[in-house]
């Protein structure tokens, strides 16, 4: 093992604690470092408000957003074998898209129309890609699973594309916006609602964890070696998909996160998803924050859009990786 | 006479030159103007038979007493009622060329922008003189009144339009407030959208004695933070909702102190996002509603 | 402790004809049984129904005289090791970390890996060879290497029961001798062995028993010297065979070429 090997664990927790720190010290809004430590440990301070009811639910958000969609990509790559799967490769994304964009055409008005709606349409997809899934002797097949998921998605963007060309184009196209996903709708609720939704099913997902090691192997030579696939896989497949939901239902649509730090972290830590799923967890919270914090303050005051920043932090790192591992 | 010989053969040469120079429209153009990107563009004569696709063109036309040269109108035209009696070409970007050709126009006016660039050149290949425009800002509206008047045959009330809408402007904007009241113009909640300093509405609140709480934005318009909203903490909230907004009720937005107090200003008519003969009007409302923030 | 199947059917479809059709089959620690027979005759058919992985028409399958269906699949695994045909290699590992994966039926999901654990993958590394390959990924070994740590994998499972489908199809005489000399060794030591293979010979001179199948049922079952008759064989692959002894007594088949078929050549039988 060589140094960076051995020091892996503690340089992962400095970066999640560091990536923490920056996330509140940064901001559209450029506060000196006294007057954030004033206002998180001691309430006082003109700027309390914007850092207790803002930066830090959203620095949190961002965390458990991120780790949760590391997590989520990780284990869908286990699921169906297939090491380019994404948290929305199974159609969630075009179901919420649908909910939220019924939400805004039907004029809601609810503050929360937005999020429940596209909730309900990504749990409605989950459901129904799930039942499309199901071959003979309802048992779920992976194969059948990516191709329900991927036509799911071209059918929900066509529902989409139709309706935004036949209706009030400007409030649609904002819907959009949303759904490009950001952090700005945080807050100290948005956290604990997504707390409710994704914590459980990652807690079930880590228990099992070593039981994907075997999936990953095939069905078959999975239950040789004592796991039970039908089992890991609707537990893979409802609990990625109920954090996909409820994700896009906070924040809309974040991409590259899911897709690529469980790769990164292969190739720190092995394939073996014991320590891959926390240390997804971990780097993907810290990738996340980290990349929101630089969307919020490189061209301040105006907002970049995070999974813009995602790709053009992510796509350079991972490719340092990638040399130094062929080396 | 030799001298009477030269001006015979630059007037064939130049003839010669101006026709190759534009493959377009009429062989004798008594009218020529120079339309936003940069064609230029010529008439047989005023036309009669004009096809507005920009909503605040169509408000113009009625203003300047052309209403009865308009044969086409588009979907979003609303304004003034007489307008709604015109035929309805469809939408106005990346217009459906089918029905703008139905109505046989002799001259069409299109917003200029990516969308309709193809359009304008397509109805020049078809031999319709057709105006890309730009109409984003108030001194668009007195200028499209004094470029368009010579080609509806409105000259004189163009000029008297003119001169009104910069009187009324200029009357409006009296006196100058001793404290300009910030006004935070949400365009749109999630994510948050805000409106910059190089836009109508934008102008309209300078001109109403507000101030535009993103004036420094250095895109016409764009996503902002709610930290920066809170932090630059704007007296009045701008929003085109028809009643209270939904966003106010979101738990993030409570640090804002013009949510807490509910200090709101809703406005819904097109007036305010059309450059347009009501904007003297819409000027004095907004002046209204910013008075009692100017002590 | 013996597996018992008794009168098994499977049909994959309704309409079909069976892939198996009352196949019955008893085996015993300290026992290699190998299973031989054309293609689709319905070997891995039997593996599979074996292992409860494919659902029976009618019959039904004991171990250690309980039933399959009794049998959890935590539970199962620790009793059968199986070496699959094919397997997925999707994220390579090491191959000390492969063979641990055989633990995994022993610890279940939360337990630490122990001093128990880490000896017994030791122990089946050393069985089969693999004590310099250990740290190696799995995507840079040979075919032998890799079949050796698949097998070694089976064994940390702590079995009573190894069954491996085709083990050496892929391989050269010397790492298929290797196979065979492991898993033999394996049965002399105390386990139970079902082998599913290709190769009619060295079945002859590995296995206890042979089990032939034809078409979904049994062609013949026994001794190697029993089963693999002249006429037995060249009914069931349906090419003219001749069958000779070898030194240890074991027949060994020679497919024949055509010119040579009647012109004699040794005919044991």
């Amino acid at each position: 093992m060589d140094a960076l090997t051995r020091a892996r664990w503690p340089l992962l927790a400095l970066a999640a604690a560091g990536a923490l720190l920056v996330g509140v010290a940064v901001g559209a809004v450029p506060l000196p470092l006294a007057a954030i430590a004033a206002a998180l440990f001691r309430n006082a301070g003109p700027d309390a408000a914007i850092i207790r009811d803002l930066r830090v639910p959203r620095v949190l958000l961002g965390f458990l957003v991120g780790g949760s969609l590391s997590v989520s990509g990780a284990i869908l790559q286990a699921l169906i074998r297939n090491p380019l799967a994404d948290p929305y490769i199974l159609g969630l994304s075009g179901g919420a898209a649908v909910g939220a964009v019924a939400a805004i055409a039907l004029g809601l008005a609810s503050a929360w129309a937005l999020p429940v709606a596209a909730l309900a349409g990504g749990l409605l997809t989950l459901a129904l890609v799930y039942r499309l899934s199901l071959a003979d002797r309802r048992r779920m097949d992976p194969h059948t699973l990516l191709l329900a998921g991927v036509i799911t998605n071209a059918f929900t963007g066509a529902v989409l594309a139709a309706v935004l060309s036949l209706s009030d184009a400007a409030r649609l196209r904002n819907a959009f916006l949303w759904l490009l996903g950001g952090l700005s709708g945080a807050s100290w609720e948005a956290v604990g609602a997504l707390a409710l939704y994704a914590l459980p099913p990652l807690v079930l997902l880590l228990w099992n964890a070593r039981w994907f090691d075997l999936l990953v192997l095939g069905e078959d030579t999975a239950r040789h070696l004592g796991a039970d696939p039908e089992r890991l896989k609707r537990l893979a497949y409802f609990a990625t998909g109920l954090i996909a939901a409820a994700t896009v239902a906070t924040c809309g649509m974040i991409g590259f996160v899911g897709l690529i730090v469980p790769h990164v972290i292969r190739r720190l830590w092995g394939p073996l998803h014991r320590p891959l799923l926390p240390a997804a967890f971990l780097l993907g919270g810290a990738f996340l924050v980290m990349a929101d914090a630089l969307a919020r303050s490189v061209a301040r005051p105006i907002e970049l859009p995070v999974g813009v920043v995602t790709a053009l932090l992510g796509v350079p790192l991972f490719a340092v990786l990638l040399r130094r591992s062929l080396s | 006479m030799s001298g009477s010989r030269l001006p015979l053969r630059w007037f064939l040469a130049g003839l010669l030159l101006a026709a190759c120079a534009r493959p377009s429209n009429q062989p004798a153009a008594a009218l020529r103007v120079v339309d936003d990107a940069g064609d230029t563009v010529g008439l047989a004569g005023p036309a009669h038979r004009v096809v507005s696709l920009i909503p605040a063109t169509t408000e113009l036309l009625f203003a300047l007493g052309a209403g009865d040269q308009v044969v086409g109108r588009t979907v979003w035209c609303d304004y003034p009622p007489a307008a709604q009696a015109v035929a309805n070409v469809g939408d106005g970007l990346a217009p459906n060329l089918e029905a703008v050709l139905a109505r046989q126009p002799d001259l069409v006016l299109l917003y200029r922008s990516p969308h309709d660039a193809d359009a304008a050149a397509r109805l020049h290949q078809l031999g319709i003189p057709a105006l890309q425009l730009t109409v984003d800002r108030l001194a668009d509206v007195p200028r499209l009144a004094r470029l368009l008047g010579p080609l509806l045959g409105r000259v004189q009330s163009a000029d008297s339009l003119a001169r009104w809408f910069d009187s009324a402007l200029a009357a409006v904007s009296e006196p100058a407030p001793t404290r300009r009241p910030k006004v935070f113009i949400l365009a749109w909640d999630q994510p948050p959208m805000t409106i910059g300093a190089g836009s109508f509405l934008s102008e309209l609140i300078t001109r109403a004695g507000g101030e535009n709480l993103f004036a420094d934005l250095p895109a016409p318009s764009g996503n902002v933070s709610i930290e920066a909203v809170a932090k630059r903490d704007p007296d009045l909230i701008f929003t085109q909702a028809s009643e209270t907004p939904t966003f106010a009720k979101r738990p993030e937005w409570r640090s804002v102190r013009a949510v807490r107090e509910a200090h709101f200003l809703s406005i819904t008519s097109s007036a305010f996002s059309r450059p347009g003969p009501r904007a003297p009007e819409a000027i004095r409302e907004l002046h209204a509603a910013l008075v009692p923030w100017m002590r | 402790m013996r597996l018992f199947a008794q009168h098994l059917t499977v049909r994959y479809s309704r309409l079909g004809a069976p892939a198996l059709e009352d196949v019955s089959l008893s085996l015993g620690l300290g026992e290699l049984v190998a299973l031989v027979g054309p293609n689709g005759s319905g070997k891995t058919t039997l593996l599979r129904a074996l292992l409860g992985t494919v659902p029976l028409e009618s019959g039904r399958v004991e171990i250690a005289q309980r039933a399959l269906a009794a049998w959890p699949s935590r539970e199962l695994a620790r009793m059968v090791g199986v070496v699959p045909q094919r397997e997925d290699l999707l994220f390579p590992l090491r191959v000390r970390e492969t063979v641990a994966l055989g633990r995994y039926a022993h610890l279940g999901p939360l337990a630490a890996e122990g001093e128990v654990d880490r000896r017994v993958v030791a122990e089946a590394m050393r069985r089969c060879d693999l004590e310099q390959l250990s740290e190696r990924k799995t995507d840079t070994l040979s075919s032998g290497e890799w079949q050796r740590t698949r097998i070694a994998r089976a064994l940390a499972q702590e079995p009573k029961i190894l069954m491996l489908d085709e083990p050496t199809a892929a391989l050269d005489v010397r790492h298929e001798m290797e196979v065979f000399e492991l898993v033999r060794r394996l049965v002399d030591e105390g386990l139970a062995g079902l082998i599913v293979t290709h190769h009619l010979n060295l079945a002859a001179r590995y296995a206890d028993r042979v089990v032939l199948l034809s078409r979904g049922r049994i062609a013949g079952e026994g001794t190697p010297s029993t089963v693999l008759r002249r006429d037995v064989v060249a009914g069931v692959f349906d090419w003219p065979v001749a069958v000779t002894a070898w030194s240890d007594g074991s027949p060994q088949v020679v497919p024949l070429r055509p010119r040579e078929v009647g012109a004699g050549g040794p005919d044991a039988r």
